[in-house]
């Protein structure tokens, strides 16, 4: 089995929840999409991020991450506020994500996308590919190792010379989030890994999403798909108009009133035809 | 005879300037996804710079102009190549701090203009719009050469500084600093929530890029011996953008081909062809639109250029069983195969476990 190296990295203090929000808002003109949203997310959990469409799972996810600004509220990674940073430095610090619709790098090889991914890297100095050049090579080397047994293993490595543009649906799929295992996160945001894939992939998704909580990784999900949400995910959040509605097992939320109201009866009696 | 050989060199001095501002634009805008369209302008500061730093103090010249050092080539060259990187710094925090694709493009083009006009209309910088001129032919008086022989010597300098170059970007590109710069290009956001700081990299290209641009136009004053603002109006930047598409963005060797068919074959050889009776001019106005109609003909049937850019392949970690089409001989599983994997098994192992 792969080892997911270095995913022992995590932001400053091991206790407590590794994410935690309080009261995030942010609105689009007068629309409220996220209304004071509050959820600490357990270290070395799955959480499942869960809610109707439009009740602010991608908008949370974009704060939480760094790709939009909230208007109020606090954002703390371990013991690190970072509300509002930029996002790239939330990335250097540990938190990685993947997008609703895949993000794979085009122009860029299969191969390339996942040697991007690692954080610093001496190449990426001028200095050092002028003045250092051993090193450079050495830790390419190491980086394209880790690389092609991360390929092997999300089933990738026959492409790895491909565009990454050429790929299918699925392929990307597994592309994004094998990217952000080579980044080795403490804390994997994913959006709907599940969306518009075979059921096949879906449970190869699942196996993977696993593979990470095992090797330390916390994984917060945002997932319509109630079968994978209570087969890997240890804990569920519920959004519903930009409010976190409640917290548990899912098997707990489905005596929730409100939450079967709210979202659980739609997906069940839309699963059943009803 | 002689003639020809110097219209040759001309054309081979013109081949090899315009690769080394190709390749600067193209680490630009073909790597990084920067729309420099303010490129001329580094040019432009790149000549002046090398030229006024070479020049003797300006009183009794005639001319106005800043410096006036007497700076030794190719020193002189070395510091319009970093006044066109201190220019990038500056466009860089103006521009591309907070902008992006169209709108940095369009601030960036007028940022071209107003540079234009302050250099035009300031004449204490650049000696206005008559532009710097008699400035020495570098080395003529080591080698006692001739107006003809000094032509073909320089020509062949150029060549030489612009394979050093090509060797220099080639690393770059080629190093992982080069494929950040793509996958910025590519994806400025991913780029960015993988922990690549944006405006860092993108500033880094700035600077080598206008490097590049500073030495190329350096090297046009010291050929020529004058510039002025007639060489480098705004327009001249899309002159550098159709050689890299012609050519194919982010190859450097198409850019070499761009160079060669759009700047020596479009651009100059149809200057020494001998005017039409009775149409002065119609040959220039002719090659203006024939470069139009090639850069639209390459944009609807081959927008990759001539020679597209190529993946980049790496060699297998070693201990690597190829077979001939380089794929392993132990073969993974195909994405899309049913999952028989260990991963589908502990899903399963999960669920069960949930049951219970």
């Amino acid at each position: 089995m792969m080892t997911y190296k270095d995913l022992s990295t995590t932001p400053a203090g091991s206790e407590g929840p590794i994410l935690r929000c309080e009261g995030l808002t942010k609105a689009f003109g007068g629309v409220n999409a996220v209304n004071g949203a509050t959820f600490d997310v357990p270290r070395n959990k799955i959480t499942a991020l869960i809610g109707p469409n439009g009740a602010g799972k991608t908008t949370v996810v974009n704060i939480l991450s760094g790709a939009m600004k909230s208007d109020s509220g606090t954002v703390h990674l371990g013991s690190t506020d970072v509300t509002n940073m930029d996002r790239a430095k939330i990335a250097r610090l540990g938190l990685m994500r993947t997008f609703q619709l895949s993000r794979e790098l085009g122009g860029l090889s299969v191969l390339e996308n996942l040697l991007v991914a690692p954080k610093v890297q001496a190449g990426e100095s001028i200095f050092n590919i002028f003045f250092r050049p051993r090193l450079v090579k050495r830790e390419e080397r190491q980086n394209i190792e880790r690389a092609t047994e991360i390929l092997r293993t999300y089933g990738l490595y026959d492409l790895r010379d491909n565009w990454a543009r050429e790929l299918s649906g699925g392929q990307k799929k597994l592309l994004e989030i094998s990217r952000g295992v080579m980044a080795s996160p403490s804390v994997f945001l994913l959006d709907e890994p599940m969306a518009g894939v075979n059921p096949a992939l879906i449970e190869r998704i699942g196996g993977y999403i696993l593979d990470m909580k095992a090797q330390g990784v916390t994984v917060l999900m945002i997932e319509h798909n109630l079968n994978v949400v209570e087969r890997i995910c240890d804990n569920v959040i519920v959004l519903a108009e930009g409010k976190t509605l409640a917290t548990g097992k899912l098997s707990e939320l489905r005596q929730n009133k409100e939450v079967v109201t709210a979202y659980l009866g739609e997906v069940i009696n839309a699963s059943t035809g009803h | 005879m002689a003639q020809f050989w110097y219209y040759v060199f001309t054309l081979v001095f013109f081949l090899f300037d315009y690769f080394i501002l190709a390749m600067g634009l193209n680490i630009q805008y073909g790597e990084t996804g920067v729309m420099n369209f303010a490129y001329i302008g580094f040019v432009a500061i790149g000549s002046y710079v090398t030229g006024a730093v070479s020049l003797p103090n300006s009183v009794g010249t005639g001319q106005q102009y800043i410096f006036g050092w007497n700076i030794p080539f190719p020193f002189n060259l070395i510091m319009g190549g970093i006044a066109a990187m201190l220019l990038a710094v500056v466009v860089a925090f103006i521009a591309l701090r907070r902008l992006r694709t169209d709108y940095l493009a369009m601030v960036l083009f007028a940022l071209s203009f107003v540079l234009y006009d302050i250099i035009n209309n300031y004449p204490r910088l650049f000696n206005g719009a008559d532009g710097l001129y008699n400035v020495a032919e570098p080395m003529t008086g080591v080698f006692h050469m001739s107006t003809n022989s000094f032509v073909i010597f320089f020509s062949l300098v150029t060549a030489a500084i612009s394979l050093i170059l090509w060797a220099v970007m080639s690393r770059i590109t080629r190093s992982p600093l080069g494929r950040t710069f793509r996958a910025i290009r590519d994806d400025a956001d991913v780029a960015s929530a993988l922990g690549k700081g944006v405006f860092r990299y993108q500033l880094t290209s700035m600077l080598i890029g206008s490097f590049f641009a500073g030495i190329g136009g350096g090297l046009i004053i010291q050929f020529g011996g004058s510039f002025n603002p007639s060489a480098w109006l705004p327009g001249e930047t899309f002159v550098v953008f159709a050689v890299i598409i012609v050519g194919g963005v982010g190859n450097n060797v198409g850019l070499l081909v761009g160079a060669l068919l759009v700047e020596t074959l479009l651009i100059h050889l149809p200057a020494f062809l001998p005017d039409i009776p009775g149409r002065p001019g119609l040959i220039e106005y002719f090659s203006a639109m024939v470069i139009g109609i090639v850069l639209m003909a390459m944009l609807w049937f081959r927008p990759q250029g001539m020679l597209p850019e190529r993946v980049r392949k790496f060699p297998a970690p070693a201990g690597e069983l190829l077979n001939r089409d380089g794929h392993s001989v132990v073969a993974p599983t195909p994405v899309e195969a049913v999952a028989t994997t260990n991963s589908a098994a502990q899903v399963a192992d999960a669920h069960e476990g949930n049951d219970a």
